[in-house]
């Protein structure tokens, strides 16, 4: 397993494989249908300074934030799968969901430097390596805002890196 | 009118663990899966969601942030009354429930049009979110068992009922159903999958034996039907999660109900995720 802390950098990027089982810790972003397609008009915009996010470096993990905690949606659905391409190029480093990504999206993450990675749905894991959680924008939302976590190992593995893919 | 607060009181206790925990047979298979499994990232992926059932269990939390909706499926013996108290306290011990889990606030506000487009918002109670109606059996037992099932979003979607020309022939319905599984077992993305299968005279009786099948499903009793469903979907090599492997599906449930005297059977497939089918029994 190999450990990836966030920010993290074009060369931490460049040593990761497909098929690699990664631990993943520091500060990630969550989104899912409803605001990655607001994020994206923030990024066109040019005003996500203003709204308080920084991409450079970053991990968005596709998933909804309620009582009950978090666990992938599909990240082949129409506006998650659609946005990854912008969000790369404003600086996300890793995607992390479940399911299969198109072959022409694994093909505009490598054109960022960008990878996915697919977690499994371990909800009650996953709450146990959650240290902080807050929502940052578009709280109109609800459970479906953009929200920030710290987290502590996160257990994934990369299915799509370098024009490469798992599936 | 006073509630049976004993009933509602095993109705929330029986929700709980329906939502957090996994049956003994089901850790069963998932160690003897995680055992046959030889590519290190299905094993490792079959061990994260044993630990999460592990950890689930523990702390009587959510196994999956999808909390799911509640089906209720009512076994009632030669001997006893159902009444529309009765059946009220068992609401209410549904809704008390979904509170303590918790459940993922899902309920939907507003009139029709607002529940189809969404346009109404959601309760942010997670006790608002009202269950399915309920299955009743009678049984020679004489008892009442309820049997709670929190059914999640992602095999309904992947989910099919409809009709097969069985040509007099079995191999022809089975083969219909391995066809259906396959396409959405590799869509779910939550593999490990437990199929449930109903086989019926119309699309409500389909249904109604389909959630049967899981009330009744054990993973160490598996007849040649569904041992031969399972197999023929597994050398789909989906495998856990997606990544490949030996275990796209931990067993198959299948139900077959009266049947019609035509040509025709109705034929309801759920492709239940690494987690379900979530159910727990309870004595009323």
């Amino acid at each position: 397993m190999k450990n990836i802390v966030t920010p993290i950098t074009d060369e931490v990027i460049n040593e990761i494989n497909v098929g690699d089982m990664i631990y993943i810790s520091g500060y990630i972003y969550t989104g899912r249908d409803a605001v990655l397609p607001k994020i994206v008009k923030l990024i066109e915009s040019n005003t996500l300074g203003q709204a308080g996010i920084d991409l450079k470096g970053s991990v968005i993990f596709h998933t909804a934030v309620s009582p009950a905690g978090v666990g992938p949606t599909s990240s082949n659905k129409l506006e998650i799968e659609g946005n990854i391409p912008a969000l790369s190029k404003a600086g996300v480093k890793l995607h992390l969901g479940k399911g299969e990504l198109s072959r022409k999206t694994v093909e505009e993450l490598d054109k960022y430097n960008s990878v996915y990675a697919v977690i499994p749905p371990v909800t009650a894991l996953l709450g146990s390596k959650i240290l902080e959680q807050k929502p940052v924008a578009f709280l109109e939302e609800g459970m479906e805002a953009l929200h920030l976590l710290k987290v502590d190992g996160f257990p994934a593995i990369i299915a799509a890196a370098h024009g490469k893919t798992i599936y | 009118m006073k509630q049976n607060e004993q009933v509602i009181n095993k109705v929330k206790d029986a929700l709980v663990q329906a939502g957090s925990s996994f049956r003994e047979d089901k850790k069963e298979a998932y160690c003897n899966a995680i055992i046959n499994e030889t590519l290190p990232r299905a094993k490792w992926a079959l061990e994260t969601i044993l630990e999460n059932a592990n950890v689930a269990e523990r702390n009587h939390s959510p196994l999956c942030d999808d909390t799911g909706i509640p089906h209720l499926f009512l076994e009632v013996g030669p001997d006893r009354n159902i009444t529309g108290e009765f059946l009220e306290a068992i609401k209410t011990g549904v809704a008390r429930g979904l509170r303590e889990l918790p459940g993922r606030p899902m309920a939907i506000k507003g009139d029709d049009n607002q529940r189809l487009d969404q346009s109404g918002g959601l309760d942010e109670d997670p006790g608002a979110l009202l269950p399915a109606p309920i299955i009743a059996k009678p049984v020679a037992e004489d008892v009442i068992r309820l049997h709670v099932l929190m059914l999640g979003g992602g095999p309904a979607i992947r989910g099919k009922t409809y009709r097969v020309f069985h040509k007099h022939n079995v191999s022809v319905v089975t083969d219909e159903i391995i066809s259906w599984a396959r396409e959405s077992v590799a869509l779910l993305g939550c593999s490990p999958c437990t199929l449930a299968v109903g086989i019926g005279r119309s699309q409500f009786e389909a249904s109604s034996m389909m959630i049967e099948a899981m009330v009744y499903g054990n993973y160490n009793v598996q007849s040649d039907l569904e041992k031969l469903i399972t197999e023929k979907v597994n050398e789909s090599n989906v495998g856990p999660i997606g990544l490949n492997g030996k275990t796209s599906v931990l067993a198959t449930f299948l139900k077959v109900g009266p049947q019609r005297a035509s040509g025709v059977r109705i034929v309801s497939l759920r492709p239940c995720c690494c987690f379900e089918p979530r159910i727990t029994s309870v004595l009323l």
